[in-house]
């Protein structure tokens, strides 16, 4: 069930007026976790088992490591990790390892044969492997009571709007609040449903309408022209982030509508001027999950430069195999990492946010880089994305068809601009007066119908 | 009160909505009474399957054109066959009058449990007849054997074979019904939008994105993809990059090894339950006669692999050297010249001795 299908709306509407009807924080929850079953569900249903199983173990480990002192609070911090990370790297990273095992032998001339695991990666595996860890973690660290409600705990995992892509959230923002009871707020449902409608907006009229263009240049990158290529790279970008951010939107906005608020994802971070600014503002629940549970840890900067930048380098290298079990993810993230370690130096500020030429300037150069780099992200492998480089710096004729005709591509480029410009300087979602709410939800529903490109294409953050 | 009673009838209506589009049975009994010219009623296929899929009939594009009727087959001979045909929607409703030579005839598509014994006194023949878009799919296992199947032998046990009788006829196929999972029916989003929203009265609304799209971005909404020369629609999957269904999607070696195998299993099990002949037939997609460049050639390596054991009967060789119009403009099947032309062929079998 994705987002931007009329099964998720139908469900939507039903389980939010059901959960307003019910009088006890208690019926909530139940509510909410068989409705969060239903929708994780409605991708495979078997793979409740495997989501079933990490949240026993966590849920145990958890009260465990409350309840032990020193040594025995590692050995159950451990088991938890090792059965979060392990149920990733077997149904994530298994065949990529042996398929890398396969080639290793058969450049040395051995050819060897090992299993592979025949079955798809459970939807959204990573994302709510990382949710879990960070409750345990956290009851580790004694920032965070061990939860005693098995049933509280498994929503925290399984809330059906973070479920599948995050945001990765954190104990201490979502328990407190699946555990108070609050009342029917038609403030929060009018900044939620407008927050919605803005995601799918994003998604439908943006995202999956670039997605033709993108799928139309990687597809032919040897007929089309550098201009077409550039045009597909650029196009890519925005439709990465309108479909990630619309998803994090409709799923902050749902929660919204239910009076719980989740940690905010995106923060305009094409607009940023470095690469570690992009980093702080693209996919915050994920960056500072790796800053929080990993580069602190690793001793972050406080341990010299050289070690900084070695702290530095794991991140992105985690951070891109997080993403998938490909090189392409690989080499994405470590080019971040490198770019990151070479442009940044520890201690150095940047400079203040003015609106000036140089400003201008270093924003452009920026998002040019992040857009060579998702070359790699979205190339099927290394070498695809190494001839889409290069043909870009043929500059070369060819065809300079793009998939949509000329009207759809300024449609296209009028669409990322009305995006932008609202997110820049309208960023609140909240609109106080009901007659505006329904005007905007009145044609925010007709441009989406209109407009929109209904193929039911998947969220591309679902695959990790 | 008044908003909780609204929110009450909203939770009703909504689990109601969500469970008729899971149910197979309600949605295949709606189908059958919404089949109308009336305000709630839907023409889903009048203008073909692709025209009304994106609504391009509701502005007059790529409508079905009135196309000749199906020879009944004029065969004096002996009528001592018996005619299986396991196919899809490229036979929906064909009748037994145009296929010669035969004393009866069964059909069976997919999603259906059809059992069979048969009647060692004629003279047996199946032909399994199959989309090329679904090949891939189909083919890529051997589930074919669980549902057309000896009603008195498994796989496991093809040797023990008794005494043939045929067995009652049983008509297929189901638009929008072919998953049969209750809560979790794959077709959930298709079934409720044709019960949400497709209503005849609500086509004016469909005609205008249709509008936007076509005028505006010379493209059709939905899964429908216009051809080049803006002539033809075509069903999306046929013509991706990555479908199986395509017909430019890249095809291994290896993966024509695998079909070949599978149609080989396949029919060393009808031949074993008592066929005489098994046919394999694969009609081609539109795209790939209409649009062939970057083909990935799925039909002829399937038909050419020496190692396969089914004869053919080949459509696409056919097809593709044909100066006439074999295909609708706006559906994914081909109209009655393109049929007949295949059931020619059927008949220059099934008369052979």
């Amino acid at each position: 069930m994705t987002f931007n299908s009329l099964q998720f709306l139908v469900f939507f509407m039903v389980v939010t007026l059901w959960f307003f009807r019910l009088k006890s924080q208690k019926g909530r929850v139940w509510l909410l976790l068989i409705a969060s079953c239903y929708f994780y569900m409605s991708f495979i249903p078997e793979y409740i088992l495997i989501l079933g199983g990490t949240i026993i173990v966590d849920y145990f480990a958890g009260l465990l490591i409350e309840k032990n002192e020193a040594g025995k609070r590692k050995f159950w911090l451990v088991i938890s990790l090792i059965a979060n990370i392990g149920t990733l790297a077997v149904f994530k990273y298994y065949n990529f390892f042996i398929d890398n095992i396969h080639t290793g032998f058969l450049f040395f001339g051995k050819p060897l044969s090992l299993p592979l695991l025949k079955m798809a990666l459970p939807i959204g595996l990573s994302f709510h492997t990382f949710q879990a860890m960070s409750y345990t973690i956290e009851v580790y660290r004694k920032k965070q009571a061990a939860e005693r409600n098995f049933v509280v705990y498994a929503l925290y995992v399984m809330f059906y709007p973070q479920l599948v892509a995050g945001p990765i959230e954190r104990p201490q923002n979502v328990l407190p609040q699946l555990k108070e009871f609050r009342p029917y707020n038609w403030d929060n449902v009018k900044e939620g449903m407008a927050r919605m409608l803005w995601g799918f907006f994003k998604k439908v009229v943006i995202a999956d309408r670039l997605a033709m263009v993108v799928e139309r240049t990687y597809g032919h990158t040897h007929e089309s022209s550098s201009l077409a290529l550039f045009t597909g790279a650029v196009f890519y970008s925005f439709q990465i982030y309108c479909d990630f951010s619309g998803y994090s939107d409709i799923a902050i906005g749902a929660a919204k509508v239910m009076n719980i608020r989740l940690m905010e994802n995106f923060n305009m971070p094409y607009l940023s001027r470095s690469i570690s600014e992009f980093w702080s503002r693209w996919h915050i629940s994920l960056s500072s999950w790796f800053r929080d549970y990993l580069y602190i840890p690793l001793g972050g900067n406080r341990k010299g430069e050289w070690r900084r930048k070695l702290n530095v380098f794991i991140v992105f290298l985690l951070s891109g195999l997080w993403h998938g079990a490909n090189w392409t993810f690989v080499a994405w993230g470590l080019l971040h990492g490198l770019l990151v370690i070479i442009l940044t130096r520890k201690g150095k500020q940047q400079p203040d946010s003015k609106a000036n030429l140089a400003t201008a300037a270093r924003i452009v150069v920026n998002f040019l880089l992040v857009t060579f780099l998702w070359i790699f992200f979205r190339s099927e492998n290394i070498g695809a994305a190494w001839v889409y480089i290069k043909e870009i710096f043929a500059f070369r004729g060819g065809s300079n068809y793009v998939g949509v005709n000329r009207a759809e591509l300024i449609f296209s480029v009028l669409v990322i601009a009305i995006m932008m410009y609202r997110e820049k300087f309208l960023p609140v979602h909240f609109i106080s007066k009901n007659s505006l709410f329904y005007l905007f939800t009145f044609c925010m529903v007709l441009i989406c119908y209109f407009f929109g490109v209904f193929a039911e294409n998947q969220f591309i953050y679902f695959q990790f | 009160m008044l908003k909780i009673i609204a929110s009450y009838f909203f939770i009703v209506f909504g689990l109601a909505a969500l469970w008729v589009s899971t149910s197979r049975s309600v949605i295949k009994c709606l189908l059958e009474k919404r089949d109308n010219n009336e305000w709630w009623g839907v023409n889903q296929l009048i203008h073909g399957d692709l025209a009304s899929i994106s609504h391009l009939d509701y502005l007059n594009k790529f409508s079905l054109p009135t196309h000749s009727t199906l020879k009944r087959a004029n065969y004096t001979g002996p009528k001592n066959t018996t005619l299986f045909i396991h196919g899809d929607s490229y036979l929906y409703k064909v009748q037994d009058s145009i296929f010669a030579g035969i004393s009866s005839f069964h059909f069976t598509g997919w999603n259906n449990q059809y059992h069979y014994h048969l009647d060692s006194s004629k003279r047996n023949v199946l032909i399994i007849e199959v989309a090329e878009r679904l090949v891939r799919n189909y083919y890529g296992t051997t589930e074919i054997l669980d549902e057309l199947c000896d009603t008195t032998i498994t796989k496991k046990n093809i040797s023990s074979l008794s005494k043939p009788i045929i067995s009652e006829i049983k008509y297929s196929s189901l638009f929008f019904c072919t998953d049969p999972m209750s809560i979790f029916n794959k077709n959930i989003n298709q079934n409720l939008e044709y019960n949400l929203f497709n209503y005849n009265f609500m086509m004016p609304l469909f005609g205008c994105k249709a509008a936007i799209n076509y005028y505006l971005f010379s493209r059709a909404s939905g899964d429908v993809v216009i051809s080049k020369d803006k002539h033809f629609l075509f069903y999306k999957e046929t013509v991706s990059f990555t479908l199986p269904g395509s017909s430019f999607s890249p095809l291994s070696d290896d993966e024509i090894t695998h079909l070949v195998s599978n149609f080989n299993i396949i029919h060393d099990y009808y031949k074993a339950t008592g066929f005489k002949e098994i046919y394999l037939s694969i009609i081609p997609s539109t795209v790939t006669i209409m649009q062939p460049e970057g083909y990935n050639n799925l039909i002829p390596r399937i038909q050419n692999d020496k190692r396969l054991k089914m004869k053919i009967i080949d459509a696409w060789s056919v097809f593709k050297k044909s100066k006439e119009l074999l295909f609708f403009p706006g559906d994914t099947h081909w109209n009655n010249t393109g049929k007949q032309i295949w059931v020619d062929m059927v008949n220059e079998q099934l008369t052979k001795e």
